[in-house]
Formats: C-alpha cells, structure tokens, sequence
C-alpha cells in the first residue's frame, strides 16, 4: 500500500482462507473414516425420542434409592479434587521455570502431569477397583488423579505468567523461596486457582456419575443397572436429579468464580 | 561499612557487568549511582545484596564476605539490606500492610508463616513504618488502588520495617512524574538523615540526583569513572560518564562548544 506522500507499507498477507481450506478438508477426511451418514442419523434418529418419551412421566417413587449415589457421586468429586488441588501446589511450584532452575526436576514433574492427564479418568477408576476394590474409594482415587494432573498444569502455567518482581523484592528482605512463593505469588494466583478448582469439581460431578459404571461407586451404578433393565421411568428420576445437582453446583460456582476474579 | 576491592562480574553470555571496581562507602552516606543503560549500576547494587554474584576482587560489608554467604546465613544478612525497585514490586492483590508485613515474614515460626498471622507488635511496627513515611491512613487500602508515587511510599515503608542498615534503590523514581520524583527523593533524605541508613540510589535524572545526594559515583562499561562530591559534577565529568551522549539541554550545550 502506497500513502499520500510516497511511503509504502507492506500489508502481511492473511492465511484466514488457506486455514478454512483445510479444516474443510480434515472434516471430510473424518467423515469418511468414522463413518459418520446423515442417512443414519436422520432415519434412526427419532428412535431419541421415543427412548426419551419412555424416561416420562419420571418415577418420583423411585427417589429415595437415589439420595445415596447422588451424595456418593458429590462426595467423590469433592474430596478428590480437593486433595487433588491441595497436592497440586507444591508440585506446580516444582514444575515452574521461574522457581525451580534444575531443567530435570521441571521435565519430570511435567511429565508425570502428562501422563495422569492422558489417562482417562474411567480407566484410572477401573484400574483403581483392582487394587482398592469396588466402591467409592476407587472413584475418589480416579477424580483425586484427574484433578492433580489437570489442576496442577493449568497452576504452573498460571505461575508462570506471574510478575517475579514481588518475588525478587521477597528474596531481597531475606525469604526463603517457599515463603516467597507463599507471600509474592500465592496472592495473585490464588483467586485463578480456586475459580479453576470450582470448575473441575464442577466436570468432576458429571464425571463422577459414570464412574459406577466400572463400579467405583455413585449414580453410574444404578444408571447402569436401570438402563439394563430397561427401566427407562427410572432412569429418567436419576437424569433429572443429576441435571439438578450439576445446575446448581454449577451457578453456585459461577458466581463465586465471578465474584473472585 | 562497604567496601569493593577489585570486584569483577561477567554474566554468563560474556557482558561485563562490572569492572575491577574499587569503592569505599561509609555508614550513613547517601549515594547516586549514574551512567548509561547497561553501564552497571543495577550491578553494583545487586551485587551489595547478593541477587548477584561476583566473579572476582572481595565485597566486604561490616565484616562480612558477601561472596561467602549463603543459604540461611544470605538471608540472615538481606534481612538487613533494604531494597527498593523501579516498579515498586509490591503484590497488587494485597493490602498496603500486608505488604509491610512480609519483611518480618523471616522471623516467623511454624503455623504463623503458614497462615501470615503476625504479632501485634509486627502490625504496630508495619503501620509505624507507613506512618513515616506519610501514608498511615492507605494502610488497609489495596495497592492497586494507590498511585505509583503512594505504592514507591509502601515499598519504602516495606523497606523500613526491616530496620535496615543499608537501603539500595534501582531507579526508585524512574516511573514517578517529577513532582511525585521529588517526593520520593525527600523521603529517601529524610531517612538517610534521621535514621542514618546508607543510601544508594541508581538514577537516570541527574537533576534530581545533584539536588539530594552528598556524593555520585559515575559508572561507564562496568568501570567507575567519576566517584566524588556532588558538587565537583561538571559538563566535562558528566559527558564523560555517559560518553558524550547527554541528555538534554546538555547536549546541545556539548555541541556548540
């Protein structure tokens, strides 16, 4: 582009179309490979709604079986991710760049995040019913495991990000490091980590319901059970109760999120 | 007492932080530092403290080997060393007091350092501190409230709280407007005449630095060029000490001669 009095600026060139060229192409690929039909979806699709019609009118006799895995499922989540956040941070403070200078124990502590996020919190909780057996115990282990690995990445990146000058200035009034990542950086990364630790108790509750399934305990147990005996009134109780703890779980955290942030 | 006796420091990538430095600095004085950007005077402060290390030569202060100190022993000795930066460094999130109150973090026990319970004569002593330097009634306001001439106020009192011997300060006033600059720099002469705290200050205004420091120590590629009253500084010294590049009205001044 040439201005008025002759200067000329190079306007960089947008990628914008080649970008939406290829998530084109990639969705065609997986289409084709998943199998995924239209033909399908639209000829099957109003088996939905009458498996949905089935769940109504819900069976309201069935509620008090529910309470139980319903608070199981909370207690699950809850204690999980708390001691999950709690043993987060001092291995967050071990993985930032900024605190720790050995590259060793910064790689290890990474990886080990790596590689408990990757594990999928219904095989962690499979895995956990061999060794601790059958109930919520191995599904509190499942979510405790999910929680650190997450919990603790997203905190080292939330350090990472933090301005090291109240940390130097701690340094210079003669603070050990933990004292100065628990007076300089702790305060302002605080508020993030609770918001983030409301949100995956959040997730957790959601996740927790499925854990029965492979028998950790909970909402998945019944869900599972009443699914096979096709006792879709009943089913229907359990969603619609699982629909009401996660709503109000999630409002309620939302608006401390918002209140602290 | 400080003392540099040939004191050398090279960072690792090669860049001469300071070199063969020879200084002698007494209890009490009040000191500027100036030079260049990158010419060492972050350096030699940060050297005073230990949030450097130095290569070479002895730095001894009241005795001790600074060069020597380490783990408990290093912060033992920061414990009494002040320091104040150009961007205050305080935590933003917090309340002015709370600031203050981290320098007697070092001497807390057990469950109140965990929690940051201090004693009533740490907060007494803390709003002391922001009493003397006129900021008492921000004590429980938070800094990110306050302005940047009020927050270099806190840090200042943070400083204070810790009664130190010596305060160092890199470029306090370097992000104030020029009347908030020349309160700051009161503040630092008030306590270097009330309490005889050594001061040294890194400053870019020399101005500002001729107007309240006894003496100027003139650095240029980590050497010290001028080291002398401030009331011996000319035009010849200081375009030596930043090499024929001044500032300002000073310049044109240099170039019509």
């Amino acid at each position: 582009m040439v201005l008025p009095n002759g200067k000329t600026v190079i306007k960089p060139r947008s990628n914008a179309l080649l970008v939406t060229a290829i998530i084109i192409i990639f969705s065609l690929i997986s289409v084709k490979v998943t199998g995924f039909s239209f033909a399908v979806l639209a000829k099957r699709g109003h088996q939905f709604w009458f498996l949905v019609a089935q769940m109504f009118p819900i069976n309201t006799h069935y509620l008090p079986n529910i309470w139980e895995p319903l608070f199981d499922t909370i207690k699950m989540s809850l204690l999980g991710c708390s001691i999950g956040a709690l043993l987060a941070i001092p291995f967050a403070m071990i993985a930032s760049n900024n605190l720790v200078h050995s590259k060793i124990v910064i790689s290890v502590t990474r990886v080990i995040f790596s590689i408990l996020r990757t594990l999928p919190t219904l095989v962690t909780a499979l895995i956990a019913t061999y060794i601790w057996g059958l109930g919520t115990l191995a599904g509190t282990i499942a979510i405790f495991v999910f929680s650190f690995s997450y919990l603790g990445k997203l905190l080292y990146e939330e350090i990472e990000t933090v301005d090291m000058g109240p940390y130097e200035a701690m340094q210079s009034l003669g603070l050990n490091w933990i004292d100065c990542f628990r007076y300089a950086i702790l305060p302002e990364i605080l508020p993030y980590f609770i918001s983030n630790s409301l949100y995956c108790f959040e997730g957790n509750v959601r996740y927790a319901a499925i854990l029965g399934y492979v028998g950790a305990g909970g909402l998945g147990l019944i869900i599972n059970e009443k699914i096979s005996y096709m006792e879709w009134d009943k089913v229907g109780m359990i969603l619609v109760m699982l629909f009401f703890t996660v709503a109000i779980i999630e409002s309620t955290s939302h608006y401390i999120r918002k209140r602290i942030t | 007492m400080i003392k540099f006796d040939h004191v050398t420091k090279v960072y690792p990538n090669g860049v001469v932080g300071l070199k063969d430095v020879n200084l002698e600095i007494e209890q009490g004085e009040f000191i500027g530092i100036i030079g260049l950007s990158g010419a060492g005077k972050s350096t030699l402060i940060r050297a005073i403290n230990k949030m450097h290390d130095i290569n070479e030569g002895s730095l001894n202060v009241d005795g001790l080997e600074v060069k020597d100190l380490k783990g408990s022993k290093l912060r033992a000795y920061r414990t009494e060393i002040g320091m104040i930066f150009q961007s205050f460094n305080l935590v933003t999130r917090t309340t002015v007091i709370k600031n203050v109150l981290t320098s007697f973090v070092p001497k807390l026990k057990g469950w109140r350092k965990i929690t940051g319970t201090f004693s009533k004569e740490n907060e007494i002593a803390a709003l002391d501190a922001l009493d003397k330097v006129g900021i008492l009634d921000k004590a429980y306001t938070r800094v990110d409230q306050l302005s940047g001439g009020q927050q270099q106020r806190v840090a200042l009192a943070r400083t204070l709280a810790q009664s130190p011997k010596v305060i160092l300060a890199d470029e306090p006033v370097a992000a104030l407007d020029p009347i908030t600059a020349n309160q700051v720099m009161d503040d630092f002469k008030r306590i270097n005449d009330d309490f005889n705290i050594t001061v040294l200050i890194n400053i870019h205004h020399v101005d500002l630095a001729l107007k309240y420091v006894h003496r100027i120590i003139g650095i240029k590629a980590g050497e010290i060029v001028y080291d002398g009253p401030s009331e011996n500084i000319n035009d010849e010294i200081l375009a030596n000490i930043y090499d024929n590049k001044l500032p300002g009205g000073r310049e044109k001044d240099e170039e019509t001669k």
